[in-house]
């Protein structure tokens, strides 16, 4: 192993350009590929964060006793179609206008509770249901009236914040997955190439190995193991950029999306994902090295 | 240990060897001779099966090397040791890279590499040389890289192509001085060459060829110059038979 080793970084040090033209390809691969996954990661959580906001808020009507909310949460909460479902009194509905208001004291102090309905809050477990639950709980007689959430961005129901947010996840995931695929050919198409060229250049160097009795796999060796230091190297390159730059970003994207958890809370759990990331990186630099180098003596053979 | 029975090899329309049979026992040193293209190389190249006979058979070691399978052709030539007349060092390794490369093609455990590539450089002479790249060494010392790579993972036959092709007499001399040294050590060495000096300052077994074919054998006993056989492969053709002494009986005669 140590002198394969030291023949692939004979290889990589007398040819400097071919080295740094693989090793730049494959860390601008890695990195778009670190920044896609993290924007897959955050566009995904972004999503279940607004699919699994309370959506439906039941306004009921303030001669209702505690009995009949009861039941009436006890059905929802029955329903295979319905989850989260949360009772909200007189009393949380002041509180929750008053945190909503906290920048203008002024406004709070002219409210009382008894202005505020009681409410049940709830969402569905997808969107399609919203229409029919609304439907049948517009039909329970202590409800006064129901709605979704405020709307968002000047969309009117979060429905279509909702939808959005998922044609945009489906176009991050299959743009973002095109481009990096393209890079990935690109990658393999370099390593290929120079793993070739590596092939012809040492092409007495490889007879003489045959000569003296060594298998396809010794010869074999340090190319493949060059083409894995490539990969490696660009993977783990790209990853620690993306990286830096989203621990660079982080603050100010926490600050602006505020409660959504587009990236993991807790530091640990952050460079948890990157770790993920960067595993899968090398697994993929991994198979773009050996099928790429594979292919070239493959054909190198098959030329001979 | 080797074995030719009527082995013929054509390049297309050229013959390079008509039905050469011919058996090499352990322990051996035997000359191939004859002028260029006459198939030394051809031989050589047919027991490290680097090419394969049109026809006939070439047994190594008990094994009928042309139907061995692609897979274990590298085992057969880890068990040879070959010198080339063109060296075929690595260039840009050292001198004990260089013979460091066979003990890793063999999986000899890395532990032994030291001391088994010191003692076989001390054997050809470059133990204070170990360090230095091809083209910082003489052609002689070249050639003696190639020698110690042959040598280091003790194969069971050495073979040389010309060995003292490209030195100067003195330098071809010490070369072949190491050749006879490793014989009496035991190991079977065939070599080819066109060095009719060499070949007469050994006096061993020479086997000659002559445009493919055989014109004879002579085996030497010991340096007491001893004939041991004679044989004459091939008649000469009716017009040069009265004009043309059989040239195995002249070698002999040298002998």
């Amino acid at each position: 192993m140590k002198i394969h080793l030291k023949t692939a970084l004979d290889y990589i040090k007398r040819s400097p350009f071919q080295a740094l033209a693989a090793l730049f390809v494959l860390t601008l691969t890695f990195f778009v590929g670190t920044i896609l996954a993290v924007l897959v990661y955050s566009s995904a959580n972004l999503l279940n964060y607004f699919e699994t906001r309370p959506q439906i808020i039941t306004f009921l009507k303030d001669e209702i006793t505690p009995e009949n909310v009861s039941a009436l949460q006890n059905k929802l909460s029955a329903d295979v179609r319905v989850k989260d479902v949360r009772y909200v009194s007189k009393e949380e509905a002041l509180e929750i206008y008053k945190q909503a208001t906290s920048d203008n004291p002024l406004l709070s102090e002219l409210v009382s509770p008894t202005i505020f309905p009681a409410s049940l809050e709830f969402s569905v477990t997808d969107l399609s249901f919203a229409q029919e639950v609304i439907n049948e709980i517009k039909e329970e007689g202590i409800v006064d009236s129901v709605g979704f959430t405020a709307s968002l961005g000047g969309e009117k129901t979060l429905e279509d914040v909702v939808g959005r947010l998922r044609t945009l996840t489906l176009y991050l995931r299959i743009g973002g997955g095109v481009f990096v695929g393209v890079l990935a050919g690109t990658s393999l198409l370099v390593i290929l190439v120079i793993t070739g060229m590596r092939i012809t250049t040492r092409r007495g160097e490889i007879e003489i190995l045959n000569l003296i009795g060594a298998t396809p796999a010794f010869i074999r060796s340090p190319i493949i193991l060059e083409a894995l230091i490539y990969s490696s190297v660009g993977a783990f390159v790209g990853w620690l950029l993306a990286f830096l730059i989203w621990l660079y970003a982080t603050p100010a994207l926490i600050g602006y999306f505020g409660d959504i958890p587009i990236l993991p809370k807790g530091t640990l759990n952050l460079f948890g994902l990157f770790a993920i990331i960067l595993v899968g990186e090398l697994i993929i630099g991994l198979g773009l090295a050996l099928s790429g180098s594979y292919l070239a003596v493959s054909r190198a053979r098959r030329n001979r | 240990m080797v074995k030719l029975t009527h082995v013929s090899k054509s390049f297309g329309e050229i013959k390079a060897l008509v039905d050469v049979s011919f058996e090499i026992k352990k322990g051996e040193f035997v000359f191939i001779t004859g002028p260029s293209g006459a198939g030394k190389t051809t031989i050589l190249k047919l027991i490290l099966r680097e090419i394969l006979p049109t026809s006939g058979q070439v047994v190594f070691d008990g094994e009928d090397i042309v139907n061995l399978p692609q897979e274990k052709v590298p085992y057969l030539r880890q068990k040879i040791g070959v010198v080339f007349q063109d060296y075929k060092v690595l260039p840009e390794r050292t001198v004990r890279e260089n013979v460091e490369v066979p003990l890793a093609v063999t999986g000899v455990n890395p532990d032994e590499w030291a001391a088994r590539v010191n003692q076989v450089l001390k054997l050809v002479g470059l133990d204070k040389r170990s360090e230095l790249f091809p083209a910082q060494l003489s052609g002689g010392e070249i050639q003696r890289v190639s020698l110690a790579r042959a040598l280091v993972v003790n194969p069971k036959l050495v073979m040389a192509d010309e060995p003292t092709g490209n030195l100067d007499w003195e330098t071809g001399d010490a070369i072949m001085e190491l050749f006879e040294k490793i014989n009496k050590e035991g190991k079977t060495v065939i070599m080819a060459t066109h060095n009719k000096h060499v070949v007469e300052r050994l006096k061993k077994r020479v086997i000659e060829l002559k445009d493919g074919k055989m014109v004879g054998q002579t085996r030497v006993k010991s340096e007491g110059e001893e004939k041991v056989e004679e044989k004459k492969e091939e008649e000469p053709r009716q017009e040069e038979k009265s004009q043309e002494k059989p040239k195995m009986k002249v070698k002999v005669e040298e002998v």
